[in-house]
Order: structure tokens, then C-alpha cells, then sequence
């Protein structure tokens, strides 16, 4: 049976790609003295898997990793072990063995601050809650599977649920949307936003991944 | 982390090169460090990072309490618009803080295409470019690295040179800094003083005097400022006492050397005629193999690394060399720690040596003959005999290997058609080797020839020499695709002649050439050692807007009297003992390697024990 790592993401190591993460990982396991699992075939190497992976530039605070912890090392000190042997921005707080597959993981909880450092428009607001309530938001989403280079994806379909919050300066998005097969990355809500209303479209817009959910909506671990 | 930087980052290509924060990182409080130090490397992150000599003074100096070197790279073109854009000044990866309010920027000169980049780098760094206009103390701009041996082009815009190996200069004119800090001393005062460091150039004290045919007639030193008539490098008496960057910055993102490196030993006693490496690393110091061990294994332990290599400019002349790799194996091995080793000679030792390091069998293994007959292997003083290499090729094919590359120049000194149509021979020498011996000869093979036009180096035996003209080398490149053509087997690929012109035109320039650098920048011209960037025109557009000849750094042949733009400068090795060298080159006459004799090249005098080399 395979383990799980739940561990934050933020600051400065919201950069690092999720290819340069799983490497990271192998060689903070290495450093950290913290012997785990080998693929097994012709070039071996440590097995690490991220669920989800995270858009660059992203903060996660529910990041879970899989691989599996060969013996000698307890569970309990795993996480200090591994945090003091990784890049700054890079926490682990739980280390446990998996109780529940990954497909059972349903919902992802993202927030999406809006930035205006000039003042934030009144109508940003509705005009959020109004894009929000359509019946349907068909997009165009990249693709490189696609032959026409992208595909369709309608966001409102993938949202589950969602909430707004208002300062003077910024627009804080609580939205909680499908997490695969499809996922929705919240970055097309940002697009969506800024070409239905160029006149708010922020200064700058950060994404925060607040937590992982299951069918009921209860945390994901 | 800096707003402004913060609203760049999501929109420029692999952003954890701008961010800093990696393992092993050092961060230290700025109010607590008298000196503060950037680390400049002038050309990419991933290119920066994979050089060992940065990451040695990274190492020595922030074991200094009072010192904090944080580290800065030229950024990609995205990131510099981006930068221009949103007013975002050059600065250190750790702190985050413009680098124009550090006190000592420090360039790592490797390669001559990199020049541009220093220029840009200063500029967005938000400081004037030329020395003499950045009036005050700090920041001082300092440069160290393989190109200061003839640092005349970029002289202008450097305060201070450093020649040869740094881990003790550095800090020493780190403290002189200090004392000038303390003491309010102007820039002007702190330059003389640190002229007298040994190893230290200050090219402002110093005036090149010119004839009437673009040649030098003197190098004139500035009365009153006491700079020594000859500056000679620096080097590391003790390896076993020199530091070594066991612990070390790991990146959170893919670089070219992505590996432990161990360095065995620095200089070489092969004596290649064409090698400024070879010359101006003299002599050869080389490192205990029970310390190498312990560091190999530190450093892996301490990284994390799953790969290791050993590093110096030729491995197998390393004399411990068997007993080292044992012992690196029995730590590896059962760690699934891949060990490598570049720089082999093609030799039989050397094969049966990558046999027992190589567990998986790669695709190709890389020789460089150099020349393509026995009489040109001599005149260059490449000792490598034909026999060695087909023994060596056939014990790689017979084991398995089907892809061999093989590097050659063309235009080196006395080189004739017979030698350029040799190499065709060597190359089909080495393919009937591969049908004779390979076990599996469905699977093909792969021989793959390249050719680089030759650049003469300063401080080399070649140092007087020509570059070909560019017609003659692509008709020898002609030559030798023509010979070639109907080896299906045998792919032929030739450098673009484009680079190794201007690296002859700046490795052997002159302080004229510092206009040059200064326009080419100023109409864009930056990271051009990037095929995305570089553009030929502009570097010839910059010589004819300056009223120079390139083809006067490049192609003109020296006197023996010549006063060269470096005659300043010294690696220890002397002139007499490369104008003998180029003579013997004439005869075809090779030199012994320096443990079967010592030919008397004067860079054994660099050690103070009277020591020999080794």
C-alpha cells in the first residue's frame, strides 16, 4: 500500500514546475535519509506521484504526494525530517499511509484574489455573480491533443459551488470546482472574467489552492 | 518576495530561475555582513549554476561571517523586457535586493560571447557601464575566469581583474575593500592598493600605445599608482587544503551540470599545443584520493544527487585513478548513484575503466583526436596514436556500444588537404572496426564527425598563429563533407563559423574592441552565444562603425616580437617555452607529457615549497 505526504506550497516555491517538484522530492528523501520505494526496471529510480499537479505560480496549502516509505522510518518524522531537506516555501505537515484511492478525490477549493491597487470598482461584484449564475460559460481551453489546438470547455458545468467576497482594493473568488477527469484550472475563470469585462480587469490576480475535497466535501487526505 | 517581481514571474518561461530560495541557499541578515557580494554569472541560471568555480566562491566567501555572496544571472530576453517594463532592477537571487547597492559585483568570465551580457547585466543593474564613470567606491566591478588571461575588450568596463584561481584573492581584496570602507578611502585609493595584491590587474593603470598599423608598441603602466610591470595569476598551493563545495546549492530546477562534480585535480600534464587550458592551468596540483572519496560521498549525501562525475581537464592522468573510482563505486553502486567520468583519453585503460563505471550501456561514446593524421596529432602535441583510438573503438563496439562521435579542428597550424582528407580515413578506420566487431550488427551504427574551426588562444603555443580565413575553412570543410559522401554510416556536421570568428577576433583583441562591445549592446546585441539571439551582422556592423578590421585580430600572423595586448599578464608559463613549443610544432615534433619529463615551461615556479608539479 502506498503513502501519502500533505504538504504546502507558497512563497518562492510556487515556481518550481511540477516535473522540477517530483525531483526535488527524490533528491530531499536522498538528503533527508529517508529511504523509499524504487521503480523497479532498467534505469531504477525513487518513485514519487503529485496528485493534481499545480499551475505555476500557484500556492497550495493541500498538496498531496504519493510514494512509499521503505522501513526504518517512522511516520511522525517524516515531516520535520523532509521539510528541513527541502527548497524554501516547501512544508510537509503529514506523513500517513493512503486509506482512500485518489479517485475519490471530487472537489478542489481554489481562492482567486483580484487585485486593485487604484480602488476596486463597485461593479466587479455583480458582474462576477452574474458570470457566475449563466447557464452556461463556454470557453476555449489549450490543448494539445486537440487538432484545432484547443477544446471547448463550459465552466459553469465545472463549478460546484462558490462564493465572493469584497474589499476596497481587492475581489476575493472562494470557488469550489470539479478536480478531474475534466478539472477546471481556475485561470479560465480569470480569462473569462477579463474579456466579458475588460473595464475590471484587475492589476494582477493570485490563485491559492485552499484544499482538496471528496464527493461529500469533506477534506480529501 | 517583490511585488513587481511577483507580477513578472507567471508570465515569463521557467520562472524558478528569477526566484531564489533553494536548498542550500545561504541567507544571512543584511545589517549583520560588512561586505555584500553578487555573483555574477553572465550568462543563464542553468548555465551559472553548472559551473563549479562559481559555486567554490560562493562557498569560501560565505563562510566569512562578514560577507554575503548571493548570486545573479543574465535573465532570458522575456524577463528582461518584462524587467525594463515594470522598472525592476537587477538584483541578487537571495535577498532580492538591487545589486547596485551591493558593494562588489563579480563577472565569471568563460567564453567571449558572454561579453555582451556583461554590459547588459550592468545596465540592468541600473550602472553606468564604463569604469570610470561609477566614481565611487561601491559598487566595485570586478571580473575573474579563463578570459581575464586577455580581458583587454572588456577593459574599460571593469575595475579590477583577477588572474587565475580565486579562492584566496577574492578574499583578499575583500578585506582591502573593507579597510577602504572603514577608512573612507575613494575608489582611485582602494585600486592602487589592491594593484598590489598579486593576481590583481587593474587595467586603468595601465595604457596601451599604439603604431600607426593597429599593432601595439607598448603597454604602458601610469606613473604614481605603483601597479607591478607584470601581473601573474593565482594559484592554489594545496589542493588537500583548498576548499570544496560539499555542501552546495541544489536547484529546484533543471540545470546542465545537474550533478555532484569532483574535481581531482586542476592542470594537465598533456601539453596540447592548441589548449589554453592546458597552459594556463599550470601546474598540475591534484587532490589526495582518500579526501575525494569523502567529499564524493559527502556530497552526494548532502544533495541528494543520484549522479556523480569526476571533473578535470583529462581523468585518466589522474594517478589514483583506479583505487578512487573503486571506492566511489562501493558507495554508488548499491545506492543506484550513476558515476561518470568526461574527459577520458581514448585508450585502452580508459575503456576497460568506463566498462566496469557504465552499468547501463549509453548510446555514444565521444573522442577528440583533433587531427586527422598522425603527422598533425604530433605538430599539435595531441598524443593520442591511431592504434589507441581503433583498440579503444573496437573494446566499445565489441561491448556493445554503436554510436561513436569523434571532434576534430580544421585550420589548426600546418594542417594540409592530406590532413583534412585523414580524418575521412580515421572516421572509415574506425567504421570497418565496427563491422568487424560488433556482436549485433543489425541494430547499425552511428559515427557522427564534427569539426570546429580552429581559434588561436592567448598564452597558447599558438598564440602567434593565423585563424584560416573563412573561405579556406569551408573549402576544407567541402573538402572533407566531398570525402564523406558516400559513408552512409558516417554523419558529418561542422560549426557554424560565425562564433569562432569573433571568439578569434575578442580572445586576441585588444582595448579598441571595448567600442565594439559597447555598440553591439546598444543595438540589442545579448546572450549571444544563443542561436535565438545572436546576430553576425550586428557584430560586423559594430567593427565598421568603430573603423575596426576583424580580420586584423583574426586572421593576421604574429611576430615573435609582437607586444600583445596581454603582455601584461602572466600564467607562468613563459613565452620563450611557447615560441619553442610552436617552433616543434613546425617540425612535427611532440613534446613529452610533464611526469615522463618536465619541459621547463616555468610554471612550476608558481610553487612556493620550490615544489614539483603533480
Amino acid at each position: 500500500m502506498a503513502d501519502r505526504l500533505l504538504f504546502t506550497k507558497t512563497g518562492r516555491a510556487r515556481y518550481i514546475s511540477h516535473l522540477d517538484l517530483m525531483r526535488t522530492f527524490q533528491r530531499a528523501f536522498a538528503r533527508a535519509k529517508i529511504p523509499i520505494k524504487h521503480t523497479e526496471g532498467f534505469n531504477p529510480h525513487p518513485f514519487v506521484s503529485i496528485a493534481l499537479p499545480l499551475s505555476v505560480g500557484y500556492s497550495s496549502q493541500c498538496e498531496l504526494l504519493e510514494f512509499g516509505l521503505l522501513e526504518g522510518t517512522s511516520y511522525e518524522e517524516v515531516p520535520e525530517r523532509l521539510t528541513a531537506a527541502m527548497p524554501e516555501g516547501i512544508i510537509i505537515h503529514r506523513c500517513y499511509p493512503e486509506e482512500r484511492k485518489l479517485k475519490e478525490l471530487r472537489y478542489v477549493n481554489y481562492i482567486m484574489t483580484f487585485d486593485y491597487p487604484e480602488g476596486r470598482p463597485q461593479e466587479t461584484e455583480p458582474a462576477m455573480s452574474a458570470l457566475l449564475s449563466r447557464d452556461s460559460l463556454v470557453v476555449k481551453k489549450k490543448s494539445n491533443k486537440a487538432k484545432a489546438g484547443f477544446t471547448e470547455v463550459d465552466i459553469i458545468q465545472l463549478v460546484h459551488s462558490w462564493r465572493i467576497e469584497c474589499q476596497s482594493d481587492t475581489m476575493m473568488v472562494d470557488l469550489v470546482v470539479s478536480a478531474q477527469n475534466p478539472g477546471l484550472n481556475p485561470e479560465l475563470l480569470r480569462a473569462a472574467f477579463c474579456s466579458e469585462y475588460p473595464e475590471y480587469t484587475p492589476d494582477f490576480v493570485t490563485f491559492h489552492r485552499r484544499d482538496v475535497l471528496d464527493r461529500e466535501g469533506k477534506p480529501f487526505r | 518576495m517583490n511585488r513587481t517581481l511577483e507580477h513578472i514571474l507567471p508570465n515569463v518561461q521557467k520562472p524558478a530561475r528569477y526566484t531564489g530560495g533553494e536548498y542550500n541557499a545561504v541567507v544571512k541578515e543584511k545589517n549583520q555582513v560588512s561586505v555584500r557580494y553578487a555573483l555574477c554569472f553572465p550568462d543563464t541560471y542553468e548555465i551559472g549554476m553548472s559551473n563549479l568555480g562559481c559555486r567554490i566562491l560562493y562557498g569560501v566567501m560565505n563562510e566569512r561571517p562578514d560577507v554575503w555572496c548571493e548570486r545573479c544571472f543574465a535573465p532570458w530576453g522575456d524577463m528582461e523586457e518584462a524587467m525594463r517594463r515594470e522598472g525592476l532592477l537587477l538584483y541578487g537571487l537571495e535577498s532580492g535586493d538591487p545589486i547596485a547597492e551591493f558593494d562588489i559585483i563579480g563577472f565569471s568570465l568563460g567564453y567571449e560571447m558572454a561579453y555582451t551580457n556583461v554590459l547588459n547585466m550592468l545596465d540592468l543593474a541600473g550602472l553606468p557601464l564604463r569604469s570610470g564613470e561609477r566614481t565611487s567606491l561601491a559598487p566595485l566591478v570586478v571580473a575573474g575566469g579563463t578570459c581575464c588571461y586577455n580581458p583587454e575588450p572588456l577593459a574599460p568596463f571593469v575595475d579590477l581583474f583577477v588572474l587565475g584561481e580565486g579562492e584566496e584573492v577574492t578574499l583578499e581584496y575583500i578585506d582591502l575593500y573593507r579597510q577602504a570602507q572603514e577608512e573612507g578611502w575613494t575608489k582611485e585609493e582602494f585600486l592602487e592598493d589592491a594593484a598590489k595584491i598579486p593576481g590583481i590587474y587593474v587595467p586603468s593603470f595601465y595604457e596601451p600605445i599604439y603604431r600607426a598599423d593597429g599593432t601595439l608598441e607598448s603597454v604602458d603602466i601610469k606613473p604614481g599608482r605603483g601597479a607591478p610591470g607584470q601581473v601573474t595569476k593565482r594559484i592554489i598551493q594545496d589542493m588537500d587544503k583548498a576548499y570544496f563545495p560539499v555542501k552546495t546549492i541544489i536547484p529546484s530546477t533543471e540545470i546542465v551540470h545537474d550533478r555532484v562534480m569532483l574535481e581531482l585535480f586542476r592542470g594537465c600534464i598533456r601539453g596540447c599545443r592548441f589548449c589554453q587550458a592546458g597552459y594556463a592551468y599550470r601546474p598540475v596540483r591534484s587532490r589526495g584520493p582518500e579526501l575525494l572519496a569523502r567529499y564524493g560521498k559527502e556530497a552526494c549525501e548532502d544533495s541528494g544527487y543520484q549522479e556523480m562525475t569526476l571533473s578535470s581537464l583529462s581523468s585518466t592522468d589522474y594517478p589514483d585513478l583506479l583505487p578512487l573510482c573503486d571506492e566511489l563505486l562501493d558507495y554508488c553502486a548499491p545506492r543506484d548513484i550513476g558515476l561518470s567520468l568526461p574527459s577520458l583519453r581514448a585508450d585502452t585503460f580508459s575503456m576497460s575503466l568506463m566498462e566496469r563505471l557504465q552499468r547501463v550501456r549509453r548510446g555514444g561514446l565521444t573522442f577528440a583526436p583533433e587531427a586527422g593524421t598522425q603527422r598533425l596529432r604530433d605538430a599539435i602535441n595531441k598524443n593520442l596514436r591511431e592504434e589507441d583510438l581503433l583498440q579503444s573503438v573496437r573494446t566499445a563496439f565489441a561491448g556493445g556500444w554503436n554510436g561513436v562521435k569523434l571532434y576534430f579542428m580544421l585550420g589548426l597550424p600546418t594542417e594540409t588537404d592530406e590532413d583534412v582528407l585523414g580524418i575521412a580515413d580515421l572516421a572509415r578506420k574506425v567504421y570497418f572496426t565496427w563491422r568487424e566487431y560488433s556482436p549485433n550488427k543489425a541494430r547499425g551504427v552511428r559515427i557522427t564527425v564534427s569539426t570546429s574551426w580552429f581559434v588561436p588562444k592567448p598564452h597558447t603555443a599558438f598564440q602567434w598563429e593565423a585563424q584560416i580565413t573563412a573561405e579556406e575553412y569551408q573549402r576544407r570543410v567541402d573538402l572533407l563533407r566531398d570525402a564523406l559522401k558516400r559513408d552512409k554510416s558516417i554523419t558529418y556536421n561542422w560549426h557554424d563559423p560565425q562564433t569562432s570568428y569573433l571568439e578569434a577576433v575578442l580572445s586576441r583583441g585588444d582595448r579598441r574592441l571595448a567600442d565594439v562591445l559597447e555598440w553591439v549592446w546598444e543595438h540589442g546585441g545579448r546572450l549571444d552565444s544563443w542561436t535565438e539571439y545572436f546576430d553576425y551582422q550586428r557584430w560586423l556592423d559594430g567593427l565598421a562603425a568603430c573603423g575596426l578590421d576583424g580580420d586584423f585580430y583574426a586572421h593576421r600572423e604574429r611576430g615573435r616580437d609582437e607586444v600583445f595586448p596581454w603582455s601584461r599578464l602572466s600564467t607562468g608559463v613563459s613565452a620563450d617555452f611557447l615560441w619553442r613549443e610552436r617552433e616543434l610544432c613546425y617540425q612535427s615534433q611532440t613534446t613529452p607529457d610533464c611526469r615522463a619529463r618536465c619541459s621547463g615551461c616555468g610554471a612550476n615556479k608558481l610553487l612556493t615549497g620550490g615544489g614539483r608539479c603533480g
